[in-house]
């Protein structure tokens, strides 16, 4: 537990001093929503109030994917990565605290800024909260799956699109239970269903992600 | 039957993309022995070390872990081409956060270790402000803070000057005294003594 600490603590200091703040995925996600609004001001009120869900998480999804190969990227290119592959009793534990460190820093400010930003469009309090909830429990599933393509594509020169183009597809079942879940709740329909999933679909990539990453990575080191 | 090697490799043969780098290596890593394995460049060195640790499997041969230690690998510092620093941490930090959290007298540790390779004035800078030497420096002073049992060093004399060579051999030394195993590759053979050998690799 106390590696585990000390990795977390690392990893926020780089992020802090990477320059990379939790700004960089707000603003991203608000000129998206902006763009969303000015392309579809035409529509009429009612549904634009329908669709606001799904364009934020679509922008959420979006903003996962940014900037995804670099939770191991640098690590790979100054030479920590082997070394912390060869003490392999502490594997698992530094990759769950890259991840985890990533997803707080890139992804956990859009969860928190999102239905506000909802709220603002005129959605209903209930349903922006199961808009909290579903980010909450399906952005980590995101970084997780993404997580593994960005393990496997390491070595690779400019990953970038290869590896939108791998985790995109993946996203699809989590972004189907995500936004059903949403729209359940805006139509007073049962949405505890649609959350059952997310929340099981992130404990099978919390269980699978460590040991699927630290094996793409040796591989990648070979 | 007491055996001082810790690492045994077997008629070890590596392969990429059907080129053959070596064939049939079979050296042993040695408690208290200083092992140089030297070559020219291409000869497969560095393949050679990542076999040694761990993180490639060879094509074919194998690599036991002979000493009575399970965690054998967990108490290896392996020290690459590349620095393994992060730029933007100061000296001070990088050091910091390589000890485990568990062990004591971190400040102490870390403060030895820039007074060996007389950086001191350098603990609170950024490692990408130094020189690629210094770098190298501060790479190599992982050794001396971690309470390792074997090292395990890529080229460690390439972008040092003549001081910090002499400094880093005689770390090297006493660590050896203190029941400390060595391997690291090199361009060229060193002199043998009783705790030191060469391993050419063609």
């Amino acid at each position: 537990m106390k590696d585990l600490l000390q990795i977390i603590n690392k990893e926020f200091l780089l992020v802090a001093r990477s320059g990379y703040g939790v700004f960089m995925p707000v603003s991203y996600l608000l000129i998206i929503m902006i763009l969303f609004n000015i392309s579809i001001s035409f529509v009429d009120k009612k549904i634009t109030q329908e669709l606001i869900p799904l364009m934020i998480w679509i922008s959420c999804l979006l903003i996962c994917i940014l900037n995804l190969e670099t939770i191991f990227k640098e690590d790979y290119e100054d030479g920590s990565l082997e070394m912390f592959l060869i003490n392999k009793k502490n594997i698992e534990s530094t990759i769950i605290a890259k991840i985890f460190t990533h997803w707080v820093s890139s992804n956990f400010p859009v969860v928190i800024i999102a239905p506000m930003i909802a709220l603002l469009l005129g959605l209903d309090s209930h349903t922006a909260m199961i808009l909290f909830i579903s980010l909450l429990i399906g952005t980590p599933s995101l970084t997780l799956i993404g997580s593994i393509a960005a393990a496997l594509t390491i070595s690779l020169r400019s990953n970038k699109i290869l590896l939108s183009l791998m985790v995109l597809p993946l996203y699809i079942p989590i972004l189907i239970y995500g936004t059903n879940a949403v729209n359940n709740s805006y139509f007073g329909i049962s949405y505890q269903g649609e959350i059952t999933m997310m929340i099981l679909l992130f404990i099978l990539f919390l269980l699978i992600t460590p040991f699927t990453c630290a094996k793409a990575l040796l591989v990648a080191l070979d | 039957m007491m055996t001082n090697i810790i690492i045994e490799t077997k008629d070890v043969t590596l392969y990429r993309n059907d080129s053959k780098i070596f064939e049939r290596i079979s050296i042993d890593i040695e408690k208290t022995k200083l092992l140089n394995i030297y070559g020219r460049n291409g000869s497969g060195k560095t393949s050679l070390l990542k076999i040694l640790t761990g993180v490639t499997e060879p094509t074919s041969g194998i690599v036991l872990n002979r000493s009575d230690d399970e965690s054998l690998y967990e108490k290896i510092i392996y020290v690459g081409h590349k620095s393994g620093l992060k730029n933007n941490l100061t000296v001070n930090e990088n050091l910091y956060y390589f000890i485990k959290p568990e062990e004591q007298n971190k400040t102490t540790k870390i403060d030895t270790a820039l007074e060996i390779y007389q950086m001191m004035n350098y603990k609170n800078t950024l490692v990408k402000n130094l020189s690629h030497g210094q770098q190298k420096k501060v790479s190599l002073m992982k050794t001396i803070i971690a309470d390792a049992k074997l090292w395990i060093l890529d080229e460690p004399y390439s972008a040092l000057d003549a001081e910090s060579i002499k400094i880093f051999d005689m770390t090297i030394e006493k660590y050896i005294k203190q029941e400390g195993s060595v391997v690291v590759t090199n361009h060229k053979k060193i002199i043998e003594n009783s705790w030191s050998k060469n391993y050419q690799l063609n």
